[in-house]
């Protein structure tokens, strides 16, 4: 035998090796490497691979953690973990619940708008469908909700945060496909390659999150049409309803502050990715120790003065926030960001006892945000070797005749594709399974003349999609974990159906119209048609 | 009957050994973790800097390149410790508590010492390389001393080799008849 023929053996070996491995259930940042390690092994034994292709691994480790754009991923962790612990998610669902409650559907689309405004903020999803479950869950089932609807509802909303920007998958993606872009684009004549930013993915991103949160929202309403028993209004007393406007503009009008200066400030090419997660993060930090300062006085003063002072305070911020924007541009708003943390910090530290209290809980965002950063780089450490060892053995070449030669072409190609993301998702993170299928099928598919942007967004709904259907999403059982037990497994599992069609409907929209996800980047970015 | 049996001086210094290892990664992990607040504020004062006062200083910018690569570097060792690395847990999760001490035990002989291993193996000439040209910035007003950043990779597999070492011990001394473990409940992202 040839010692090409070992190696692309070996490289199909590795692939089910890796399966079973990953399914013993080890740690899968260790697993990857460790098994690519002992087909390297074999295959070196064999003649097959040459171990001086691990000479390059420190320097790729190197790219990867010295990278500029990946830093925006440990800073929109650290906003995201910073938001979710001040619960203000929380207040969200509360407030936007009273305010929607007494329409028929109102909770439900109070959810969705709230899983909208959470996704384009945390973006972590086990939070979120956490979160909701704890709190829109029963709310919906007191007011008398079909319980699969509002499930359904609480698992495919929970996920939004995979493809609304600023979702981390993305930043990934547009690091991962940024150099095989550009080769594709050489390999074709083109020595002036276009570039793939983040910006481009976020933008791309926009129209069919929006599509998707408009779809889940026409659903609940169409069932409080047609059956207004599964989406009954709510019966609020006149007790709650006192300063409900006011309540609604505290825990509104912090983070659409922050995710239209963050992602705004993204898409319209004024700040870097990184630049813009950093004043984000700081800006997360600000409202946390807002929070943490409102809390502190809310035992100790009647709530309404604590509220009225919040009303006051928001609204200045917002009043002086238009108007130093007017008047100063960026300037004025981060000069504003940074007087605001400073004064929040010292109010904090000259209030006895509660440094100590906010000191203990940002301690415990740092080490959480600590936690998910190094694990998805780690993830990204592994799978390199994985990907690196495939493709020496002589793996690419396999792919990229397999995907060429299959019938229908590009299509036939994506659709392939597409499906083995789709599977890999009932086990894997979308992390691990964009560090390893990208790198070795996204050039392939690229060469054959596929649009970076709209490959970007069709995985980002794809491992959505994965995340939430029976019987292996893992959103599904994020919301088992906090369900109450009258909400069956099995009502779970159906109540999702609707929704995985929802999503269905989406990936092909953007499938046969691929300008939802490319025609915003273009318009802002300009480029070549 | 392994169980009831009196643990014997091995599985007892294992245990103790093993224990000593997770204090250690626990107080590097706290302090680490505070590298993350770090990068956003030197990340956040380079903007302000530049967008408010127009002024730029090249350090600045690799200064959050450094918190940022030795959050990870340093802190992925108190990610395996709080047992922060995803599973796929179709099987595991139904294992006994003794399959899954297997399972862990032997995943981190072949599995994770051979990629630590390999990542020291190829990162020393990776470090020595820049640390014989002494490597700092290519910017004058950058920082000096970019070999101790290449070399942090070093230290990443050195930190990670200990706590796997306290992994194996832990699960070995279980195996040979010790406590049972406690498990950090996995997280996914």
């Amino acid at each position: 035998m040839s010692s090409i023929l070992i190696g692309e053996l070996l490289s199909i070996g590795l692939l089910v090796g890796a399966i079973g491995a990953l399914l013993m259930g080890y740690p899968i940042a260790f697993t990857l490497p460790g098994i690519a390690i002992i087909f390297a092994i074999i295959g070196w034994a064999m003649g097959a691979f040459d171990p001086t292709f691990f000479n390059a691994l420190p320097l790729r480790y190197w790219g990867i953690v010295s990278n500029e754009v990946l830093i925006a991923v440990p800073l929109f962790v650290l906003m995201g973990v910073t938001l979710e612990r001040s619960r203000i998610a929380e207040d969200l669902l509360t407030t936007m619940g009273a305010l929607f409650g007494k329409l028929r559907g109102g909770l439900g689309l109070s959810t969705v708008l709230v899983a909208t405004l959470l996704a384009a903020s945390t973006g972590i999803v086990g939070a979120t469908v956490v979160t909701m479950g704890l709190i829109s869950l029963p709310a919906m089932l007191k007011a008398g909700y079909d319980k699969r609807m509002a499930s359904g509802l609480i698992c495919a909303a929970g996920t939004l945060g995979q493809i609304v920007p600023p979702s981390t998958v993305l930043v990934f993606l547009a690091v991962i496909l940024q150099s095989a872009y550009s080769q594709a684009q050489m390999a074709k004549g083109n020595f002036q390659p276009d570039t793939l930013s983040v910006g481009d993915m976020f933008a791309g991103a926009f129209i069919p999150g929006l599509i998707l949160a408009t779809l889940y929202a026409l659903w609940v309403a169409l069932n409080a049409w047609l059956r207004p028993s599964s989406a009954p209004a709510l019966v609020i007393d006149e007790t709650e309803k006192g300063g409900l406007g006011s309540k609604v503009v505290v825990a509104l009008a912090p983070p659409l502050i922050l995710i239209i200066s963050v992602l705004g400030s993204i898409i319209a090419g004024i700040a870097t990715p990184t630049e813009s997660a950093s004043v984000g993060a700081v800006g997360a930090i600000v409202l946390a120790l807002i929070k943490a300062i409102s809390d502190h006085y809310l035992d100790r003063l009647p709530p309404a003065t604590v509220q009225r002072a919040l009303l006051y305070l928001w609204s200045s911020v917002i009043v002086l926030l238009g108007v130093l924007g007017l008047l100063a541009g960026g300037i004025g708003v981060l000069t504003l960001c940074t007087l605001a943390l400073v004064i929040s910090c010292i109010w904090i530290a000259l209030t006895p006892g509660l440094a100590r209290e906010v000191g203990t809980r940002m301690h415990g965002v740092a080490e959480s945000s600590l936690v998910i950063t190094s694990m998805v780089f780690v993830i990204f450490f592994g799978a390199s070797v994985f990907s690196m060892v495939f493709a020496r053995l002589g793996g690419d070449n396999l792919v990229t005749e397999f995907l060429t030669s299959l019938p229908g072409g590009i299509n036939g190609a994506m659709v392939v594709v597409m499906l083995i993301m789709f599977l890999l998702g009932f086990f894997l993170d979308p992390f691990e399974i964009i560090f390893v299928v990208v790198p070795i099928a996204g050039p392939v598919l690229l060469n054959m003349g596929i649009d970076p942007i709209w490959l970007s967004i069709l995985i980002g709904i794809n491992l959505q999609t994965s995340y939430l259907t029976p019987p292996f999403g893992f959103s599904l059982f994020f919301l088992r974990g906090v369900a109450p037990p009258e909400l069956t497994t099995r009502d779970i599992y159906i109540g999702i159906l609707p929704y995985v069609a929802i999503q269905i409907l989406c990936i092909s929209l953007v499938w046969f119209y691929p300008a939802l996800a490319t025609w915003l980047p273009k318009v802002i970015y300009g480029g070549s048609p | 009957m392994a169980a009831t049996a009196k643990p014997s001086a091995i599985v007892r210094a294992l245990e103790v050994i093993a224990g000593r290892i997770d204090g250690f990664t626990l107080r590097v992990g706290r302090v680490v973790a505070l590298l993350g607040f770090a990068t956003v504020i030197v990340c956040y004062a380079t903007v302000y800097m530049r967008y408010a006062i127009g002024v730029g200083y090249t350090w600045t910018q690799e200064l959050y390149i450094w918190t940022h690569v030795l959050l990870i570097m340093l802190g992925s060792s108190y990610t395996l410790l709080k047992g922060g690395f995803v599973r796929v847990d179709v099987l595991y999760a139904r294992a006994s508590e003794r399959t899954r001490a297997w399972i862990d035990l032997i995943g981190a002989l072949i599995f994770t010492l051979p990629f630590i291993v390999t990542v020291g193996w190829f990162g020393w000439p990776f470090f020595i390389d820049s640390f014989a040209m002494r490597e700092r910035s290519l910017y004058d007003d950058g920082l000096p001393a970019l070999y101790l950043l290449k070399g942090s990779l070093l230290v990443f597999a050195g930190l990670l080799l200990l706590q796997v070492m306290a992994e194996i011990f832990r699960n070995v001394a279980f195996l040979l008849g010790g406590t049972p473990l406690r498990r950090a409940p996995g997280i996914s992202a």
